[in-house]
């Protein structure tokens, strides 16, 4: 079964990619991997007469760490990215959920470029790069935008990412001293699904043993992955008790916004968040694997 | 529009045409005629299609065709030494990993995969390896016991 026929572009820099985007007849989308992009083609969902593939821009690949953070160019694949030793020495959570993405043969074509474009609400990526507080980098013809991860997923499968721009890459800060941080990914049918849900944590504790940054991201509990801002309310200040954890948890299933789909319920979800959100901060509190 | 694409494939170099909007898969069974890489899903989830693109593991019904120029590709045919099974395929015949078959040629590629970069893995890893393999006859055990066997030299 074949693609319904496009032109292909295959720029060599950036500016080049911009200027193919500024000047297009026609609909035209941008595609990393294509592990995202091509099911949808094949599919019929979108029909663009032409993609701009950024596969031979150099440097996109590139992953480095420049003034103690992570420089990520955004074609850098997810297995690059979860096999990368820089990366899991600094940025261990990080490499962890780029690591439980799908399945090898995905990982090795699909890109962090791609799957922050794609704003797929279920990400393992996504709820990772929200504690680390990362910036995703912006070109449009004029020059470079930084957007906070944060502000960057703008509703169900839209990004702050307008027409005719590109991201070309993603800053990640190092963790404050000291953090611990962990991700879960719960899939309650098959290991290489998306998440039914997604928890990323990051928290310090202060010489009291008190929760002092703490940052929660969470996937495919809302139409966009979320900052679970009101736990980390619940724990900001607290010693992470088993109570203090189940209140946290608590809190997270109230603020999010799960859908209803083939993989599970709404409030199945609800429940889900409340029990992994749990799971993971007490693993995360006692420096244990996840039960 | 048509693609001009100059790759290796199975250790030979390759030169073929194909028209842009051509998967990787598109170019090995239509353009190439190597029926032996599987149309399935077309989704990138029952993994029939795996081939190894320089030396990792990719879906090629995911892949466009435009991605292979200049770089390495091995498909199951490239697998036989000078007409002899690979040692992984005789593995799998000898477990009896085989029933239709329609899978085998991505579970063979993913595992071909797993062991360049880790030749004695474990059950643990050669299950999280061949995660993205569907089989429909639901031979999973004898899959993994053939690359399990294969590992330990038996």
């Amino acid at each position: 079964m074949r693609l319904r026929p496009f032109a292909l572009a295959e720029p060599e820099s950036v500016p080049e990619a911009l200027e193919i985007l500024a000047h297009l007849d026609g609909e035209a989308r941008v595609i990393a991997g294509g592990t995202a992009l091509v099911p949808t083609l094949r599919l019929g969902l979108v029909a663009p007469d032409r993609l701009v593939s950024l596969h031979r821009i150099r440097g996109l690949t590139e992953v480095h760490v420049k003034k103690g953070a992570l420089e990520l160019g955004a074609m850098t694949t997810l297995a690059a990215l979860a096999r990368h030793s820089a990366v899991s020495a600094g940025w261990p959570l990080l490499a962890l959920a780029a690591g439980r993405v799908a399945t090898p043969a995905i990982r090795s074509t699909a890109t962090i470029g791609g799957n922050l474009c794609y704003a797929e609400a279920a990400s393992d990526p996504a709820p990772a790069l929200l504690c680390l507080d990362a910036q995703v980098r912006v070109a449009d013809g004029v020059g470079e935008r930084v957007v906070p991860i944060a502000e960057f997923f703008t509703g169900f499968y839209e990004t702050a990412i307008a027409a005719g721009e590109i991201l070309t890459g993603v800053r990640v800060p190092a963790p404050p001293d000291g953090a611990r941080s962990g991700y879960v990914k719960f899939c309650p049918r098959s290991a290489e699904d998306k998440p039914l849900v997604g928890v990323a944590a990051l928290f310090t504790l202060d010489a009291s043993q008190r929760v002092e940054t703490i940052r929660i991201g969470l996937a495919g509990v809302a139409p966009t992955p979320i900052r679970a801002r009101s736990a980390e309310g619940a724990l900001r200040g607290q010693s992470l008790t088993d109570g203090v954890a189940r209140e946290a948890a608590e809190a997270a299933a109230a603020e999010a916004e799960p859908l209803s789909d083939i993989m599970g319920s709404a409030e199945y979800r609800r429940e889900m968040i409340r029990v992994w959100v749990r799971r993971l901060l007490v693993a995360l509190r006692d420096d244990r694997p996840i039960a | 529009m048509t693609l001009s694409l100059d790759f290796t494939l199975n250790g030979r170099p390759c030169h073929a045409e194909a028209p842009a909007h051509w998967t990787l898969l598109d170019l090995l069974r239509d353009g190439l005629a190597l029926h032996g890489t599987k149309f399935g899903c077309g989704e990138g989830v029952c993994g029939t299609c795996t081939v190894l693109l320089d030396d990792e593991p990719v879906r090629s019904c995911l892949v466009l065709a435009a991605r292979v120029h200049g770089r390495v590709v091995l498909t199951v045919e490239g697998l036989d030494r000078d007409g002899e099974p690979d040692p992984l395929q005789s593995a799998f015949a000898r477990a009896g990993a085989v029933q239709c078959g329609f899978c085998t040629p991505g579970m063979l590629l993913s595992v071909r995969a797993l062991l360049a970069g880790n030749p004695a893995p474990n059950e643990a890893e050669v299950r999280e390896a061949l995660a993205g393999n569907l089989c429909r006859c639901t031979g999973y055990t004898k899959v993994i016991e053939a690359v399990l066997a294969m590992a330990a030299g038996r």
